[in-house]
């Protein structure tokens, strides 16, 4: 990975990790640690973009005795590996992170819920707890101070939807993974009815870094709307697939396949998927956009969770949406009817089309309007981006080409 | 506040499977019980999650991932080359009780497909020939 903005972390070992920012953050009140990630203009990096600090804050501003952080470390989008990447080398900065978001909320306890297949990052995490417990990092009179703060690591045993705030809180609680009925918003009830933070592992990655600086050079990078840096797993037809930091702004979305990434293996770019299998894909010619959020929102895409998939002109497109539809129609946790039956219909059209080459005019029609059905009446993120990509992808490619 | 610092079930669900490779009929019993948990509600969570069994599964579990950028590394050949070496299909074990396939979603090593875990061990920037000579080796 190329560090921008993580440079200064020295890794795996704690002997030379410095905990600047949670230091930082202990010389604070709560509400000034807040203001700090408001400042930076921080917002959510596992897909949503909600900004980091107005969680934080409401919160903060909820009396009650038990409030918790959950770290979200269910990364399961396909395409998606940076939060693994930050857990196996870089474990103390999330967990600094998440300590940082329990002072500044006045949260006591906390949980990290890393999917069950990242056995590698379990391992690693759970060690790291366990040093900061020794070291006096966790526990009580943290650093000297008379913050109090507990952590505990929690286990997902395979089921994709589980990344979904609602779903992660049913599934430590002991439940199937399925989602909620919002509101009432985890902010106000989460974790066993009480106000509970869920942040994304790179979020409380970078409001661990953004503490560690007096000053705020997050926020002078980037633009307004996407301010600082942003973590990019890139995979699929590249000659250099890897994580990689890049500045919001700075780069196109081409420019971080070709420049980045080593450019397209095969003739050429036939689409790009920017965050995630739960994106709406972009053509080659849509790639010249800057990668920021508010860029891609205007090409009716999204940054999502980072997870960039290129795929080559040489490639059956057709082949990838049934494969997305395939992980749709199984990882639905069911709850909701249109999120069960559409994703499961639309799993017969696509398997149709694949079978067939083409799809027809009345298949597309058919699915946008399950698709619209889907996306407004799901509860959780799952259902309201299942069909964006499989739905692109045939309005990008084949509206002009299908029989009447 | 102990009350939601003791074991979460997911935990205590994986240490049994990681002890007996399954959750059994008598583990079900005692959690609903001692957690007052209805049986049926515990079964609902154990099948909702695809890394619990409620059966014995093979000595070695291999997972491979089928996901889209593993599919650009062309996951399917490796998919249909270890079911026709272990005579399996998904989600089925070996006549000797030796391995168990699964086909999964994404395990998070996109960059390095296709990739394949057998029990916790990862095994990336697989071709058909190593990912046997992997199982040939196994014990």
């Amino acid at each position: 990975m190329e560090r921008i903005f993580l440079k200064k972390d020295l890794g795996k070992n704690l002997e030379e990790y410095d905990f600047l920012g949670l230091k930082n953050a202990l010389k604070m009140q709560p509400q000034q640690v807040i203001n700090k990630i408001k400042e930076s203009g921080l917002r959510g990096r596992g897909g949503a973009g909600f900004p980091t600090g107005i969680k934080w804050e409401t919160v903060f501003s909820i009396e009650n005795d038990t409030k918790f952080i959950i770290c979200n470390a269910d990364e399961g989008e396909p395409g998606t590996f940076k939060d693994r990447f930050l857990m196996e080398n870089l474990p103390f900065k999330v967990l600094e992170g998440i300590i940082i978001s329990g002072y500044a909320t006045g949260s006591k306890y906390g949980y990290i819920y890393i999917r069950g297949e990242y056995v590698e990052a379990i391992k690693i995490v759970k060690k790291a707890i366990e040093k900061l417990y020794e070291k006096n990092i966790l526990g009580e009179n943290i650093l000297n101070s008379d913050f109090l703060f507990d952590l505990k690591l929690v286990r997902g045993a395979g089921a994709y939807v589980c990344g979904d705030e609602t779903s992660l809180i049913n599934s430590i609680e002991g439940d199937r993974g399925k989602s909620r009925i919002k509101p009432p918003l985890p902010v106000f009830e989460g974790l066993y009815g009480k106000p509970t933070v869920v942040n994304n592992v790179e979020t409380l990655a970078a409001a661990a870094e953004i503490m560690s600086y007096d000053n705020n050079p997050y926020s002078q990078m980037g633009t307004e709307k996407s301010r600082g840096t942003k973590l990019v797993s890139i995979s699929g037809d590249v000659n250099k697939p890897g994580v990689y930091e890049v500045e919001f702004g700075k780069l196109t979305v081409k420019d971080i396949v070709q420049e980045v990434a080593g450019g397209v293996k095969g003739e050429k770019i036939g689409f790009v998927i920017p965050g995630g299998i739960s994106t709406e894909a972009l053509t080659e010619d849509e790639l010249n956009v800057p990668y920021t959020y508010e860029n891609l929102q205007k090409m009716g895409s999204n940054i999502g969770s980072g997870g960039m998939i290129v795929v080559s002109s040489q490639r059956n497109h057709l082949e990838i949406v049934k494969n997305v539809s395939d992980f749709f129609r199984d990882e639905t946790c069911g709850t909701c009817f249109p999120c069960r039956e559409g994703n499961k219909n639309i799993n017969k059209i696509v398997s149709d089309i694949y079978k067939r080459g083409y799809p027809t005019s009345h298949e597309i029609e058919i699915i946008s309007d399950i698709q619209y059905a889907v996306s407004s009446a799901a509860r959780c993120g799952f259902g309201e981006s299942s069909l964006n990509l499989i739905l692109s992808i045939f309005e990008k490619f084949y509206t002009k080409k299908v029989e009447v | 506040m102990e009350k939601y610092y003791e074991k979460e079930l997911l935990e205590e669900l994986h240490d049994i499977q990681e002890t007996y490779g399954f959750i059994s009929e008598e583990d079900i019993l005692r959690i609903s019980q001692k957690r007052d948990i209805p049986k049926a509600q515990l079964y609902g969570v154990i099948s909702f999650y695809s890394m619990f069994h409620l059966e014995p599964t093979g000595k070695y579990i291999v997972r491979v991932c089928d996901s889209v950028s593993c599919r650009l590394n062309e996951s399917t050949t490796l998919v249909k080359a270890l079911k026709d070496y272990l005579k399996v299909e998904e989600n089925e074990t070996t006549k000797d009780k030796k391995f168990t396939l699964e086909v999964v979603e994404c395990l998070g090593h996109c960059d390095e497909g296709p990739v394949m875990m057998v029990n916790d061990t990862y095994y990336t920037h697989l071709t058909v020939t190593k990912a046997i000579q992997i199982l040939d080796s196994l014990e």
